[in-house]
């Protein structure tokens, strides 16, 4: 009798669960799954965006099309530039203000709000301050001079490939540091005191109190930090979007959804675009596999 | 002992000092840019490029913000698009909270067959960009009519895979035993998840909330797209037509920046607790 | 009989009332506070005339109208009317969106009074396979806008010691550009970036050469040419003599507000009306002149900057109906081609109106005139804005990157060709 209730109510849970779920399944079977499926339809495909006729049937030859051109190969390479010159330095950096903040104190929330601060504006607004700042008049290159007493220097921010790379980085960078701080101090927060106070107690110094005890205990949310950071760079948009539109040149910072964007829009060839839309979406798969598989190895406990 | 001590301070102190110095001078360069918006957008557009930049300027010009929100044609859009923008965020915020609650309790506490496919199929949709998408999207909202319209620009963003991963997370650790209480005490499920999981889970939706409508504030290539005309235009394409029509006006496009940036200050330091808590709750390290 | 007759009566009512039928036409285009105002008057008197149609007049900046058409076009909603400029049109034609001029509807014959209607050549953009398929909003071509007062500010005398030539435009400027370290202050011209079909590919046409061969196969037509073009723009650019480029300030904007930031500038007779809203006050002074495009010193072909305007066109989607209201309210708005140009200064290139005394009294329009006369019309094709993003490229890189002349053209002509190739 009582196996028979149990099982009807294990059935029952089950349907409830379907239930809930249903409503976001079928919003993301509508507005997800179906633009995707979509995409990669018309990956094999020749459509024009603005023809009449019907897509035409081309296997992979959008993707031969693409593995040989240098057009795209540019994307790949200023999307990787990109995300290693970004996210590197934003996993490093909240990590380190992360524990200055922490040991600190008093002022910790303040510091939490004011490099939080920029993830608040809208990226138009970045783009049109950062614009401005980075104009050969502007404040990038006043600083920069008076820092290393180089007058009339231009540092060209916006005018060489190196430089309008880093600008990029410059303004993601500051946009998301705060964000990223706040995970790591979330983190290093729900460490119990009791594990740092057992390492003074056997003599660590500050140094090694965070590296043998607070930095381990961390893998988890070093990963999570990673992971997020990641595919928030290999998806930028914006920055570069709202750049290029500004008229700074195109080539060094065109990366892949930038790319797609223009494939599609400028140049009506939805069927490559969709193309590139694929191989970005196996790109940040296999990324994100990556990483967590990478993870996986040692896995840090204090039971 | 006593001697390593005092090694100890010593190095602390210069240690100590250099933190102090490290961290204050990296928040004075990450708020810099927020203070030339502040300071370009009461001056003439000349003296913003003046070199040295005058920080203090000696000619107010408060009449970039009337210029900014009256607009390149007189009209006032400027207060039309910030309204539309605080819709579309906020049903945007309500129907991701609730759906995302919805379905990230459905995730945490009814195991089903598939259950673990079904949440790895919806985690990745977080990696398709939208521009991706973004012309599938369009035919399908334009086959439904909604271009235009509000409907058209919040339907795509009615929950995400975010909001469902963090109530998921949260309602995870939600203890059974109220559940299963309820359940005895004879209450359904949707009233339970109405009841009992809704108001409990008071910080989570609350976060949850704030970062969706802060995400969708920022939205520029979905309205770009859907937002034909001007009425129905968000804060951020107002900024790039007025940055692409007056350009040379760099004071009142800074005005105008600031006037967009205004509210997300005003939300973010009244209610930083959750911002910060926000983080906490995706961070994923058992405490 | 009687029956008859009832037959009738229904049949004149069904006629008349499907002409009394509502008709909306959707209109798209670009922002312009002159010409908003000028085409809103004109929507209501029609819409007075013809109390069944509404005119729904729907505005975007210039930049996104491309995006927005196509995206528009795309999923089969475009708008009844629309306009863009010439280079992005012919897509358009191609791919048959739109349809080809109704005679009748605009007040005429037969095509060949429409188009004899408009000085020579107007149509050449819009034209494919024997048919026309567009109005004409404006005609423009460029020429140099100069800022006397800062011109003699620099020592020299406006009148006489402007430049007529490229080289001279090089010794001009390196002379009046100020400075301040590598961080130019003041400059004494610029281009327009990104318009590279327009100003540059007339520089390279100059000295003979051409985007594509004259048997339409190859592309990059006289390497020399443009070898002599892609150095000009790397002694301009940064690792040159630092004269300008495309990361300052948009030129013809800064030109207007007479600050001291832009000393000449490259722009059409529309740049006046901009001039007078933007800043009277320069304007009335009369410190200002207009000269023709430079020419090279041993140019082949003595050519101004390529013309361009921006046709009216009609979906070819919507229904017969509409598309004839359509016309027709395109017909009145050109019926008023006068006060284009009085409050807007659009030349529309009618006859009548290049040939009036209001055209011949606009400040400096006998210097766009006689510049228009020698110019070609900018090169027309399906995938141009993807050929003028290569030239950009090349362009940007001598400028700013600091690649050789010699490769950049290389890359540009390999991407040029791969575009032609490419047909879809």
């Amino acid at each position: 009798m009582a196996r028979h209730r149990k099982f009807g109510m294990e059935h029952n849970k089950a349907k409830w669960g379907i239930i809930f779920i249903l409503p976001s399944l079928i919003f993301f079977a509508v507005f997800s799954f179906y633009p995707i499926i979509n995409a990669f339809y018309l990956s094999f495909h020749r459509k024009d965006l603005l023809s009449l006729r019907a897509p035409k049937f081309i296997g992979f030859d959008n993707y031969t099309y693409l593995f040989g051109s240098s057009n795209f190969w540019n994307s790949v390479l200023s999307t990787t530039f990109f995300t290693l010159g970004t996210f590197i330095p934003l996993l490093v950096f909240s990590l380190i203000l992360a524990a200055f903040i922490m040991s600190r104190k008093r002022f910790q929330k303040f510091f939490q709000m004011a490099f939080y601060s920029p993830a608040v504006l809208s990226s138009v607004v970045a783009a049109v301050i950062w614009l401005l700042v980075f104009d050969p008049r502007g404040l990038g290159n006043q600083m920069l001079n008076t820092l290393f007493n180089s007058p009339g220097v231009d540092h060209k921010w916006l005018a060489t490939d190196t430089m309008l790379r880093l600008s990029t980085i410059i303004v993601y960078f500051w946009k998301y540091i705060g964000y990223f701080t706040i995970i790591f101090i979330a983190g290093i927060s729900s460490i119990p005191k009791q594990l740092h106070e057992a390492a003074y107690i056997d003599g660590a110094n500050i140094w090694q109190g965070f590296w043998r005890v607070t930095f381990p205990l961390l893998k988890p949310t070093v990963l999570l930090v990673s992971v997020m950071s990641m595919i928030q760079c290999l998806k930028t948009f914006s920055t570069q979007y709202l750049f290029t539109v500004s008229g700074t040149p195109s080539k060094p910072i065109n990366v892949i959804t930038l790319n797609i964007y223009n494939t599609a829009i400028r140049d009506h060839r939805i069927g490559r675009a969709s193309a590139m839309s694929v191989l970005l979406f196996i790109i940040m798969l296999f990324f994100t596999g990556m990483q967590i598989k990478g993870s996986k190895s040692d896995d840090v406990t204090y039971m | 002992m006593r001697n390593n001590k005092i090694k100890h301070s010593i190095l602390g102190t210069v240690g100590d000092a250099l933190i102090w110095i490290f961290l204050i001078g990296t928040a004075a360069l990450i708020l810099m840019p927020l203070l030339f918006m502040f300071t370009s957008s009461i001056m003439p557009s000349k003296d913003i490029f003046k070199m040295p930049y005058p920080w203090i300027t000696s000619e107010f010009k408060w009449q970039n913000y009337w210029t900014a929100i009256r607009g390149p044609d007189g009209d006032f859009m400027y207060l039309r698009n910030i309204f539309n923008s605080f819709f579309v965020s906020s049903v945007v915020s309500f129907t991701t909270v609730i759906l995302s609650a919805l379905t990230g309790y459905g995730l945490a506490k009814f195991p089903f067959k598939g259950r673990t496919v079904v949440f790895l199929l919806i985690m990745s949709t977080m990696m398709i960009p939208f521009e991706a998408i973004m012309i599938p999207m369009y035919m399908v909202v334009i086959n439904m009519g909604l271009q235009d319209t509000y409907p058209g620009l919040i339907l795509p963003f009615l929950t995400n895979a975010f909001g469902i991963f963090m109530m998921r997370q949260y309602l995870i650790t939600f203890p059974d035993e109220i559940l299963d209480a309820a359940r005895i005490d004879g209450a359904s499920e949707p009233k339970i998840f109405w009841r009992v999981i809704l108001p409990n889970a008071g910080p989570a939706i609350a976060t949850l909330a704030i970062l969706t409508f802060r995400t969708q504030w920022d939205n520029l290539l979905w309205p770009l797209l859907i937002a034909q005309t001007d009425k129905m235009k968000t804060i951020p394409l107002y900024i790039t037509r007025f940055t692409a029509e007056t350009h040379t006006d760099e004071g009142a496009m800074m005005a105008i920046a600031a006037i967009a940036s205004i509210p997300m200050f005003i939300l973010f330091f009244s209610l930083s607790k959750y911002f910060v808590s926000g983080a906490s709750l995706t961070s994923g390290s058992k405490g | 009989m009687k029956q008859c007759f009832l037959f009738l009566i229904i049949v004149v009512l069904l006629v008349t009332s499907s002409f009394a039928a509502n008709v909306e036409i959707v209109y798209w285009t670009h922002t312009d506070t002159a010409r908003t105002e000028l085409e809103n008057r004109y929507i209501e008197e029609f819409e007075a005339m013809y109390p069944n149609v509404t005119i729904k007049r729907v505005y975007n900046e210039a930049s996104k109208m491309g995006d927005l058409i196509l995206t528009a076009f795309s999923g089969n909603v475009g708008p009844d009317i629309f306009n863009l400029q010439t280079e992005q049109l012919f897509s358009y034609i191609v791919n048959g969106r739109v349809s080809p001029v109704d005679p009748k509807a605009l007040g005429v014959k037969n095509v060949e009074e429409y188009v004899a209607q408009y000085s020579k050549g107007t149509f050449q953009p819009v034209t494919y396979d024997g048919e026309i398929y567009g109005v004409p909003l404006e005609l423009t071509n460029w020429c140099i806008f100069i800022n006397k007062r800062l011109f003699r500010e620099g020592g020299l005398n406006p009148e006489t010691d402007y430049p007529k030539t490229w080289e001279e435009m090089m010794e001009v400027s390196e002379k009046l550009t100020q400075r301040n370290g590598e961080i130019i202050t003041r400059r004494a011209f610029d281009f327009r970036y990104p318009y590279y079909l327009v100003s540059m590919l007339p520089m390279v046409q100059q000295l003979g050469g051409d985007i594509i061969s004259p048997d339409g196969k190859e592309a990059i037509y006289n390497e020399e040419a443009w070898l002599k073009v892609l150095t000009y723009f790397r002694d301009w650019g940064i690792h040159g003599k630092n004269l300008g480029n495309p990361t300052y300030t948009n030129a013809r904007k800064t030109w207007n507000k007479d600050n001291g930031d832009m000393i000449m500038c490259l722009s059409g007779l529309y740049q006046e009306g901009r001039l007078k809203t933007d800043n009277p006050e320069f304007y009335d002074s009369g410190e200002w002149m207009v000269v023709p495009f430079p020419v090279f010193e041993d140019a082949v072909n003595d050519l101004g900057a390529a013309s361009y305007g921006h046709f009216w066109m009609v979906n070819a989607q919507s229904s017969k109906t509409k598309q004839e209201w359509a016309w027709k309210f395109l017909d009145y708005m050109r019926g008023h081609a006068e006060e284009f140009l009085e409050y807007v200064y659009l030349v529309q290139p009618i006859k009548t109106l290049v040939e009036s005394d209001l055209f011949k009294n606009m400040p400096y329009s006998n210097v766009f005139l006689e510049d228009l006369e020698k110019s070609n019309s900018v090169y027309i094709n399906e995938n141009g804005k993807m050929i003028e993003e290569k030239i950009g490229i090349a362009v940007q890189a001598v400028m700013l990157s600091g690649t050789d002349p010699a490769d950049a053209l290389e890359q540009l002509k390999k991407d040029v060709q791969e575009i032609l190739d490419d047909s879809y």
